[in-house]
């Protein structure tokens, strides 16, 4: 590991300059610290946020939605408290999001900014993984690779399963940069929070250097709202999924009135399936409906040499995403 | 002794009491006209799995296993039942997760970690159930000894039971979902991941 100076702010105006050009922040480490110890990535400086006033807890209004604090762990978001009864979609995936060591030290703002878990990336080969202006993901094995959003070079998954719970109950994310202007607050919506990179060096972010992930902020659940989120994993023990699928529905008595399907583990962003959502809207909940959804969330798959199955497995995540939350079940797994 | 600080001992001290006590041990070659006391061949055993296969995940799920073990004469039967849980844990490992994967393009290792060398977890195992063969017949043919044998046949008795479950053969292990998949696509006809 790359030698590095330690910093622990109490103030968030601190942390943007203390960051620099080559600064890391610092929040669980649960990813962080593995990417350093291997290597991947070499920040000059740790700036540890975890002493900062404002960034952690969770609180509820029913006029302005749920506020997440960026500190808080996987742990409490797993709770069942009163502050997040409205949302059981994501208590269900934060609890299986993670072992349980992991999600006692994990953020929500570090599950937002996590790396992807591509072997070349984490071989050291960069996180496109071009070798002699091929990709190995490409060329080489594929098999957990990108099925959707892979027209470009970057074949990587993203690897969040909270964030396309977040995004399908339409979260938004604010970002905070002493040395932006004005409150140094930016917002946006978070499913433009992640970017396919095209060059290497690019995030799969946009989080500018100075700049922390300071809430996430989900809006009240509109009125008959069933939600869920249904990963596939190979082990029963914990698994990175290999296709995860959250929908939101907004029901008008049995009739979808409006729906979100986000995808997971398919695509180098978590992927905001809007054929999959027309497919529902206007039909009622059943095993066709639920498959048609399926069928049209991968309808512009593309997979790779390797990965012919994911297609599969996704058609799978959703068809049971569906199902399982017109029947009031918010979490599953295969 | 804790009450008596005079009768204490340090470890170190306890351990110097025993002093070099060489082991000394006397045997001959046994008689050929009789029945080995120790031997290396000649074990036997049979295992059963109960599966469940999602046919839309390709996801392969154990819900039991059943072995049953000779060794010759058990000398201890909890350790030698123990060994066998192992063999069973280790066999649904290799059966289900356990890959080395080298990347075809440059030959490095890709999953060099427990991340996507993926191992059997608790929630992995199912209900396992061991049955030493014991008395008439085993015993009087003296101590054989355990170690591999039945670590063997659980390969083939997953894949049998997933065969069973689904109706095709998937022919490579582990039998992940991939395979499992390509296989009940395929209907049969061998799978080429």
């Amino acid at each position: 590991m790359q030698q590095f100076e330690y910093a622990t702010p109490t103030k968030k105006e601190q942390i943007a300059v203390l960051l620099g050009d080559n600064g890391s922040v610092l929040a669980g480490g649960t990813d962080l610290l593995a990417l350093m110890k291997d290597d991947i990535v070499t920040p000059n400086r740790l700036v540890n946020i975890k002493q900062v006033d404002g960034l952690r807890g969770i609180s509820y209004q029913s006029s302005t939605g749920l506020r997440i604090g960026a500190l808080t762990t996987l742990a409490e978001l797993s709770e069942s408290t009163k502050d997040l009864s409205a949302y059981p979609v994501l208590t269900e995936a934060a609890r299986e999001a993670a072992s349980p060591q992991i999600r006692n030290l994990a953020t929500v703002g570090g599950n937002m900014c996590q790396r992807p878990r591509d072997w070349y990336f984490r071989n050291g080969m960069g996180l496109l993984a071009m070798k002699d202006g091929k990709s190995l993901l490409r060329e080489g094995d594929n098999r957990y690779a990108a099925i959707l959003g892979n027209d470009g070079t970057a074949l990587f998954v993203s690897p969040s399963t909270i964030a396309p719970v977040l995004i399908a109950l339409g979260a938004k994310i604010r970002l905070y940069s002493a040395k932006a202007s004005g409150s140094g607050v930016r917002e946006l919506a978070l499913e433009k929070f992640f970017v396919i990179p095209t060059q290497e060096g690019q995030r799969e972010h946009d989080l500018k250097p100075d700049e922390i992930v300071s809430e996430i902020i989900v809006p009240p659940p509109t009125k008959n709202l069933k939600a869920s989120s249904y990963e596939v994993r190979q082990r029963a023990a914990f698994d990175w999924p290999l296709a995860h699928a959250a929908v939101a529905l907004e029901m008008d008595g049995n009739t979808v009135k409006s729906a979100r399907v986000v995808l997971g583990h398919v695509a180098p962003v978590p992927w905001v399936s809007d054929e999959a959502a027309a497919a529902l809207v206007g039909k009622p909940v059943n095993n066709d409906t639920a498959m048609a959804a399926a069928n049209a969330a991968v309808a512009n798959a593309k997979p790779l040499s390797r990965n012919k199955y994911k297609v599969t497995l996704t058609k799978a995540a959703v068809k049971r995403a569906v199902l399982n939350a017109a029947a009031g079940r918010a979490g599953g797994v295969s | 002794m804790k009450s008596d600080a005079s009768r204490s001992l340090s470890w170190k001290e306890a351990c110097a009491k025993i002093g070099a006590v060489p082991l000394s041990v006397t045997g001959k070659n046994p008689d050929k006209d009789e029945p080995p006391d120790l031997t290396n061949s000649g074990v036997g055993g049979v295992q059963m799995a109960d599966v469940s296969v999602d046919v839309e995940t390709g996801i392969v799920r154990i819900n039991k296993m059943v072995a049953v073990q000779d060794c010759g004469l058990v000398v201890d039967v909890k350790t030698a039942e123990s060994q066998v849980m192992g063999a069973l844990i280790m066999g649904i490992s290799y059966s289900l997760y356990e890959e080395k994967i080298l990347d075809p393009v440059t030959g490095i290792v890709l999953n060099p970690n427990l991340e996507f060398y993926r191992l059997a977890g608790l929630n992995d195992i199912g209900e396992l159930k061991v049955h030493m063969m014991t008395g008439k017949g085993y015993d009087e043919r003296g101590v054989i000894g355990l170690a591999e044998p039945p670590v063997v046949s659980p390969g083939a008795a997953i894949s049998n039971a997933v065969a069973n479950a689904i109706g095709v053969r998937v022919p490579f292990l582990p039998l992940t979902p991939d395979r499992v998949l390509a296989a009940l696509e395929e209907g049969g006809a061998h799978a080429t991941v």
